[in-house]
This record gives structure tokens, C-alpha cells and sequence, in this order.
């Protein structure tokens, strides 16, 4: 009978201290488990998030230098009204962004504003909305009471890629769209006036009021509600979406080939800072500027560096409580079967193999505890896993939402996006506080059992467990047979 | 075969040595007494014999070789076989697996060879039931028959044994010095009993006493 089968026959004849070892080794190797799971799902989805996550430079006016022009004109003694004159991105200059690599796409935007021919417009009545007027950043005539977000493709426009809105009917406005004047309205716009896809509006431009007639080829649906709007701010349904050409047409011929700003997508979020330098090259930076919007990727990667920073913390704390608890109850164990030991050693058993009994017996446990963990692991690693992400996007989404719906009457919409220029040849004001919360994305820890972290985890508890019996056993094992057993 | 030479052994000082400059002689095929007073340091003696502790003084040689040089290990593991007072029986085993992990652990020449533990085991008495059944739920006198079988089945020339028959009754004492006689006469083992029992110690063909530090022969008295 070889030692191996001494371990088999000694765990089968003490059921209940085996029994003991199996729960405390699982629950050990559980935790471990579950941590390292934990971790690496964390960083394969902080992988995934740089790949995935949108990260985009927008190429806009330059406010500051045209605010610092303006002051410099009125210490000069001007006495005219200051205004901060800014000039709109040229499409060429875009153009020449679009083929630095690691840019994928770009999308223009032209906003503007037109009055309402024939139909109604969705108003806002609350209190709120009495008082002060029209708000915002007009700087020249008279807004309308329609939005126009003139844009390259809708699919691609910030609030669609975040959700904010959604298309429920007809289709999205493409690059085909260039030069139509195809439309894309809102659905409690739709539905005050029973508009529906293929239908026609009619606006008027706030200044010449010229008649422009606009087809109806989708139907949106705004997360953003009236209630949610700033007051006096026209309400969010009455935001319709336009090629650009045609929101540039409804502003005048000066604005042809030029857009509010035009933002691009990098396929790569890490070389977004080269990329922008390289783009910089590439633009007169006193009349333009081009900004970073990767706030998705900062939260996921935040999100993510969290969730891994906590299931580091849970790997090294059970490793390192588990691997005391391991070798003290180990230890306890070897030193209650010192008789044994001292029996085996007379009858000239070598030190080695009783070592090597005390190992297997501990190894036949660990490996039943390993498939325990292997199992529990997972759903435990899954939930907390994912509870742990839940906590970390929600904490984050609320702190995003409150420093958005700060922005007073300015131009930025509330995507946490850098200014996109919702502020071309004065327009910016009634559409740009529409307070659109964030959406900050959630990534799921999708925690997969692999091979080789089992084994990793195996390999660590079978190093835990020899150190514990070499330990515990050497101890009695230098002593001379006669002294274990009279002791 | 087995020789001491010049043996002593003491726990601090040499002054208060259990025994010192021993010089005996144990042959195959006889069997030994080794009485004397308790605390004497019968069991100690036994002790260096079976190499479980290493002496202070002088040597113990089998068949002319110092048995530290060969190694405490393999010298108990290849050459002799111990029953213990206290039986030492593996608790989580039944008298079967006993012996075989004994026959096992010094490569006996019958090693996993079930049918020949059960044999010496019948031999001394167990019945096939507690054969397979623990040792725990042996009595002592059975315990202590299971005790003797494993050193039996170790197969080894020289088997000592400390108190075999403390736990024995009359009958049972007798047969089980019957069986070391048979050992040592039939199957030319060198045996050597340490025993308080007197009849057990005149029932084997050689008795030293331990006394005063040094042992005497004496003539065993059926």
C-alpha cells in the first residue's frame, strides 16, 4: 500500500475532517476565484471599451481667440457694440482631418433656426418658461421657433450614437441626403400636427422669409421631454434634422461648403492624442480649434479600472487571509496525526513519502474544492462582477448628468461633448440647453471560466499546501522517531 | 547477528546514564527477555535496537555493520520489525490494510499480498468480520494481535517487541509467546521481548536483566 492510498483510505475514514477542509479550502478558493475572474473580465472589457467606445475630435470655431480679438478691438477704443465674430469650418479644411489615419468617418453639422409655415410647434407651458424671454447666445437677428440640426449622416450625429434620440419611423438622413431637402422631425412634433413619413412641411427663414418646403423621410423619438427643457427654450420636439447643405442654404450663400463644426470618429481612442496634434498641423488653430470628446471612454476605462482595482484587492486579501487560514488549520491538522507520523517513520517510511501522504490528501481536496470554485466561482464572480460595474456607471452617470444640465444658456448640448459648435453665425441659444443627460454606456463583465486560470488557481493552492505540510511536517520530521512517539 | 558494543545512553549528563559500556550479542533463531524494574531503561534500550533513537555511547552493529552507517531509515525499514507497547496501529485502517501497509512500506517479500495479512491474522486469532473491520473497534488484546502480525508480515530477521503481552490475558499471553517462539525457531528471526512478565520472560531461550546500569544474563526458570 503506497502512500498514495494511505491519503485515499485516512480521507475516507476521517469523513467529517475532510469535510471541514473541503468547505474552508472552497470557500477560500471560491473568493480567490471569483476575484481573479472578476479581474480579468475587468480587463478585457477595458479592452473592449478602447475598442468599442466612441471617441471622437471635433474641429469648431476658435471662441477664445475670437473673445480675446474682441477684447483687444474694445481696449482700442471702438466704440461699437462688441461682438465675438467667428468664422464657420470650411469642409476643406475638414476634409484634409478626415484622411490623417485612424480617422473612420466625420460628420458635419450646421444648425440653425426657422419659423413654422402651416403647421404648429410643440410648446412648452411651464412656469418656468414665462419668465426671461429667450435666453442664449444670439448674436444676431431673431430666432425661429424650429431647430434645424443640419448633419452629414443622423446615424452618426451625437445624440443618435448615445441614444438620446431614435428613429421609430421612415429612415435615417445618409450622406445621399446632401443637397435635398429631406427631413427628419421629432414624433410629438409628428403627432401634433399629424405628420407622417413621405408628408411635406414648410419653414420660413427668420430674416428674408423665404418659403422652404421639406420632406418628411423619418420620424425620431427624443429621450428628452418638454418638462426637462430649459425655461424659455423652445422645446426639444421642435428640433428637426436636415442635411447640413440645407441648414448652410437657410443661413445664407456665405455659409456654402462650411459647417458649425465637424467631428470625427477615431478607430483607435488611444491615438486620439496624436491624432489631434497631427490635425492641428493641418488648420489655421487662431480662427480654429479642434477638441476631444472621449468621455464615454474615460468612463468605461474608469469603470473598468475600478471593478479591476476592487477585484485585485479581493484576489490578494482572500489569498492572503486563505493561505494563513490554509496553513494554520494545515498545520494544526499534521500536528494531531504527529503519532502517525512517528509510527510510519519506525516502521522506515521515508520523510518524503509521509510529506508526500499529507500532500495528496490535501491535493484530492483541492482539486474537489477547485471544481466547487469553478462552478461558484463563476455565478459569484457574474453577480458581483457586474453589480460592482452597475454601482460604478450608475455613481458615474449621475456626476456626468449633474455637470451637464449645468451649462446655462450656452451652446454645449448635454452630451458631455466638447463644444460642437451649436453656435454658428449666432444661432446658438434656444436648442443648445436642451438638457439631454448623458448616456453613459454600460458595460457588462461577461466572467468566463477559462483553463489556465483554473490552473493558476490550482498551482497557487498546491503551493499553499506544500508549503503548509513541509512546514508543519518538518517540524516533527527531524525529530527522531522515539521523541515523536513518547511526546 | 546483532551486536552491541560498548553502548550507552543518557538524556543530560553521563552521570546518570541508563545504562552504559554494554556489550551483548543477539544470534537468528534464538529468542531474548529483556526484564528489569520499571524506568530501568528496558524500552530505551529497545529503542536504539530497533533504531528509533541513535545511543550515546559506543555501537549496534547486524552482521557486522554499524547501523547509523547504514541509515536509521533503512536499517528499520529492510531489517527489523517492532510490535509497540501501545500497539501503534494506523487508527483510520482496518487490521488488513495494517499489515499491508507495514508489508508495503518495508518491501516485504509477500507485499499487497492480502491473502497472506489475512493468513497471519487468522493465524493470530481475528475472524475474516474483524479483519475488515477498524482497529478502533478492536479490543486491546486484538489490537495488540494485529500489532504483531504487521511486524510479522515486515518479514524482517530481527523483531523486537516492547510489552507484547501487557494487555493480554493468561491464554492469550501463552499463545502469543508460543508465536514468537515460532518465529524465532521456525522462521530464524532474532527475537527480543522486553517484558516485566516473568513467565513471558522464561518462556524465551535467553533473559538479560537491566539493573545498576548494566545488564546481566540470567537463566530463564520455566
Amino acid at each position: 500500500m503506497n502512500f498514495f492510498k494511505r491519503a485515499w483510505l485516512s480521507l475516507l475514514a476521517k469523513k467529517g475532517r475532510s469535510l471541514l477542509m473541503l468547505i474552508v479550502m472552497s470557500a477560500i478558493m471560491l473568493f480567490v476565484f471569483a476575484g481573479l475572474l472578476i479581474h480579468s473580465a475587468a480587463d478585457k472589457a477595458t479592452q473592449q471599451a478602447k475598442e468599442n467606445v466612441g471617441v471622437t475630435i471635433t474641429l469648431s470655431a476658435n471662441r477664445a481667440a475670437a473673445f480675446k480679438k474682441m477684447q483687444k478691438s474694445q481696449s482700442s477704443g471702438s466704440s461699437s457694440k462688441p461682438t465675438i465674430t467667428t468664422s464657420p469650418v470650411k469642409l476643406s479644411d475638414a476634409k484634409k482631418i478626415a484622411k490623417l489615419s485612424n480617422i473612420s468617418s466625420y460628420n458635419a453639422t450646421s444648425s440653425t433656426s426657422v419659423n413654422a409655415d402651416g403647421f404648429d410647434t410643440v410648446s412648452t407651458s411651464t412656469a418656468s418658461s414665462q419668465m426671461g424671454g429667450r435666453m442664449g447666445g444670439s448674436s444676431s437677428s431673431s430666432t425661429g421657433d424650429i431647430t434645424v440640426d443640419g448633419v452629414t449622416s443622423t446615424a452618426s450625429s451625437s445624440s443618435f450614437t448615445d441614444k438620446t434620440d431614435k428613429i421609430t419611423s421612415g429612415r435615417n438622413l445618409t450622406t445621399s441626403d446632401k443637397n435635398t431637402n429631406n427631413t427628419v422631425i421629432e414624433s410629438e412634433l409628428a403627432k401634433a400636427d399629424s405628420l407622417k413619413v413621405g408628408d411635406t412641411i414648410k419653414v420660413k427663414t427668420t430674416s428674408s422669409k423665404k418659403t422652404y418646403t421639406l420632406k418628411i423621410v423619418g420620424i425620431y423619438k427624443a429621450k428628452s421631454s418638454a418638462s426637462s427643457s430649459m425655461p424659455g427654450v423652445s422645446d426639444p420636439s421642435n428640433t428637426i434634422y436636415t442635411s447640413y447643405t440645407f441648414a448652410n442654404t437657410v443661413k445664407g450663400s456665405k455659409y456654402k461648403n462650411t459647417a458649425d463644426s465637424v467631428t470625427f470618429n477615431v478607430s483607435n481612442p488611444s491615438k486620439v492624442s496624436s491624432v489631434k496634434a497631427a490635425g492641428k498641423k493641418l488648420i489655421n488653430t487662431s480662427k480654429y480649434s479642434l477638441s476631444t470628446d472621449d468621455a464615454s471612454y474615460q468612463t468605461v476605462k474608469a469603470s473598468m479600472k475600478s471593478v479591476e482595482s476592487f477585484a485585485n484587492k479581493i484576489v490578494w486579501l482572500v489569498a492572503i487571509a486563505g493561505t494563513i487560514i490554509l496553513a494554520l488549520i494545515i498545520m494544526l491538522q499534521i500536528r494531531e496525526r504527529r503519532h502517525e507520523i512517528g509510527v510510519l517513520l519506525a516502521l522506515g517510511e521515508s520523510r518524503g513519502k509521509v510529506i508526500g501522504q499529507f500532500f495528496v490528501e490535501m491535493g484530492i481536496v483541492m482539486v474537489v474544492s477547485l471544481v466547487i470554485a469553478g462552478i461558484g466561482g463563476q455565478f459569484i464572480g457574474n453577480k458581483l462582477g457586474n453589480q460592482l460595474v452597475s454601482q460604478q456607471t450608475s455613481s458615474l452617470s449621475t456626476s456626468s448628468s449633474t455637470s451637464t444640465t449645468q451649462a446655462p444658456g450656452g451652446g454645449m448640448k448635454g452630451n458631455g461633448q466638447a463644444p460642437s459648435g451649436k453656435m454658428g453665425g449666432g444661432q446658438m441659444g434656444n436648442q443648445a440647453t436642451s438638457s439631454r443627460t448623458a448616456s453613459v454606456k454600460q458595460t457588462n463583465l461577461d466572467v468566463k471560466l477559462s483553463a489556465v486560470q483554473l490552473v493558476k488557481l490550482g498551482a497557487m493552492g498546491l503551493v499553499i499546501t506544500l508549503l503548509s505540510v513541509m512546514l508543519a511536517a518538518g517540524n516533527i520530521l527531524r525529530l527522531q522517531p522515539k521523541k515523536i512517539l513518547l511526546d | 547477528m546483532l551486536t552491541i558494543k560498548d553502548l550507552g545512553y543518557w538524556y543530560s549528563h553521563p552521570d546518570d546514564a541508563l545504562f552504559t559500556n554494554v556489550n551483548l550479542s543477539f544470534e537468528a533463531g534464538q529468542s531474548y527477555a529483556v526484564v528489569g524494574e520499571s524506568g530501568s531503561g528496558k524500552t530505551t534500550f529497545l529503542s536504539l535496537v530497533a533504531g528509533l533513537d541513535t545511543p550515546k555511547a559506543g555501537r549496534i552493529e547486524l552482521n557486522g555493520k554499524d547501523i547509523r552507517k547504514m541509515g536509521l531509515t533503512n536499517y528499520r525499514k529492510h531489517s527489523v520489525s517492532i510490535v509497540f507497547q501501545a500497539y501503534n496501529l494506523f487508527n483510520y485502517m482496518s487490521p488488513v490494510n495494517n499489515v499491508l501497509t507495514a508489508m508495503a512500506i518495508t518491501n516485504s517479500k509477500h507485499q499487497g499480498d492480502k491473502a497472506y495479512a489475512k493468513q497471519l491474522l487468522a493465524k493470530l486469532g481475528l475472524t475474516e468480520d474483524q479483519m475488515g473491520q477498524n482497529v478502533t473497534h478492536l479490543s486491546g488484546g486484538q489490537q495488540q494481535r494485529v500489532a504483531i502480525a504487521r511486524a510479522m508480515g515486515c518479514d524482517a530477521d530481527l523483531v523486537v517487541a516492547d510489552e507484547p503481552t501487557g494487555n493480554l490475558d493468561e491464554a492469550n499471553t501463552k499463545e502469543v509467546v508460543e508465536l514468537f517462539q515460532q518465529l524465532a525457531h521456525e522462521e530464524n528471526k532474532c527475537v527480543i521481548i522486553v517484558t516485566h512478565e516473568t513467565n513471558v520472560a522464561a518462556a524465551c531461550d535467553h533473559s538479560y536483566r537491566l539493573a545498576h546500569k548494566q545488564f546481566t544474563m540470567e537463566q530463564p526458570t520455566a
